[in-house]
């Protein structure tokens, strides 16, 4: 993808060749992302295992769940990583007015998934559905719930990066902060792209 | 450091995270029944029926329990010193980590009195009380996580600024201790479900998120030890 000009894709072609070899920001932070994607993952063994034994109950459940919200949920959290990357990139140049305005346009989109989240959780909850209805919707609210609370998490992390863009350098240090940053956002993306599926669009067999 | 013999106190202290957690497990959780503890929907004459039995060894485990709670402090105030040559010793790091530890101490304290309380005149309390009682040291157990967390947050922050080409304590467990202390909210479901993963003897309120506790603890301990071994070492010149 031509993110930039000329000017910049020719820059970005030498350190990403270079980078092959190293994982974007601080490796801690991955270390971080795995055990948190290990704890998603048990619990999406978890849902399975219930929808295996309640088939029915999960599909009647399931059904009352709204997909067009998911996918404009997904469509949101997508959107902000790609102005995310585009923010990285940025950093990687030394470009401090572009990550700015990556970093804000990435948490402009974002916040419309708490929004929408919002939406959809008060519509349950006015509906009568809550945490304790039923298997499916314990793990709808819990699942769903924690991962909005890394999305709140990642919000905050941006606000970090774009406050840190504006009163420091861009430099080695920053870009290590930005990537791993990003990483966290992707993160957020990837149990989201996982857990739409699973929630609202799987169908019983 | 003035007085290069204050280190074997600093290790001493250190040791103190192992012996609380073998008490903890031995006695607290084996002899306790708390590893597992009673599922929540246990018919209250079957956890009172325990308490009559096996009183004996429930006052034996709640009493070692409250004895040795105070060695989790003991041991934050080592990792506080450790952390105290990473970020100062003025550092207000150092106080949230030695106040979360020490804080951690009094839930600890008070819900091993609550199971005491229980098995110290179970024959005369009816099976109700001694389920709420049950009932409610498990709740104050887990949902005082956040005393905890402080003092994990604390000490992971703190570890990550450690600038030593070769760091006191390594960046990936500073970064599982944040994540441990992060994943401690999920505590907040146990008290609205009785059975599932999120009840008190669920998979992800009691065997994951005591489990990371306690793989985080020991190595954390290690490296304590190794590091100050390190700080003594380099205090000798």
């Amino acid at each position: 993808m031509r993110l930039d000009t000329g000017e910049g894709v020719l820059s970005l072609t030498v350190p990403v060749h270079a980078e092959q070899d190293r994982l974007p920001g601080d490796p801690g932070v991955w270390l971080f992302i795995t055990a948190d994607v290990f704890v998603f993952g048990l619990f999406f063994l978890l849902f399975s295992l219930g929808r295996v034994a309640h088939p029915a109950l999960y599909e009647r459940s399931r059904l009352v769940l709204n997909p067009t919200l998911g996918l404009a949920n997904t469509l949101i959290l997508l959107t902000s990583s790609w102005f995310m990357v585009r923010a990285v990139t940025a950093a990687r140049e030394g470009a401090r007015r572009r990550v700015m305005r990556n970093i804000a346009l990435a948490m402009a989109v974002g916040s419309v998934f708490a929004v929408t989240k919002i939406i959809e959780y008060s519509a349950k909850i006015h509906a009568g559905i809550t945490m304790l209805s039923n298997e499916f919707f314990t793990y709808y609210f819990v699942f769903t719930g924690i991962h909005f609370l890394h999305y709140i998490i990642g919000m905050v992390v941006l606000m970090i990066c774009f406050h840190k863009a504006k009163t420091q350098p861009i430099d080695g240090n920053y870009v290590v902060w930005i990537e791993s940053s990003g990483c966290y956002w992707h993160m957020v993306d990837l149990l989201w792209v996982v857990l739409f599926p699973m929630l609202y669009l799987l169908r019983a067999a | 450091m003035g007085n290069i013999s204050e280190f074997k106190y600093w290790r001493f202290c250190a040791w103190n995270g192992p012996v609380f957690m073998f008490v903890f497990i031995a006695f607290w959780g084996l002899m306790g029944h708390n590893i597992p503890p009673w599922n929540p929907e246990t018919p209250a004459a079957v956890v009172a029926n325990w308490f009559r039995a096996d009183a004996n060894l429930i006052r034996t485990g709640m009493v070692m329990g409250m004895t040795f709670a105070v060695c989790y402090c003991v041991w934050g105030l080592a990792i506080g010193r450790v952390m105290g040559k990473i970020v100062g010793k003025d550092s207000l790091l150092v106080d949230l980590q030695v106040w979360g530890a020490g804080l951690t101490v009094v839930p600890l304290l008070v819900s091993t009195s609550f199971w005491l309380a229980g098995a110290y005149r179970p024959a005369a309390l009816p099976d109700e009380i001694l389920q709420l009682l049950f009932d409610w040291a498990w709740l104050l157990i887990d949902l005082a996580y956040s005393v905890t967390t402080v003092q994990l947050f604390a000490a992971g922050v703190a570890f990550l600024q450690d600038k030593r080409p070769v760091p006191l304590v390594p960046k990936w467990l500073a970064w599982y201790g944040i994540w441990v202390g992060f994943m401690f909210i999920a505590e907040c479901l146990m008290p609205f479900f009785k059975t599932g993963a999120f009840a008190r003897d669920g998979i992800l309120n009691f065997w994951i998120e005591f489990s990371i506790w306690f793989v985080w603890a020991p190595l954390l301990t290690v490296y304590i030890l190794k590091a100050i071994t390190r700080l003594e070492q380099e205090a000798r010149g």
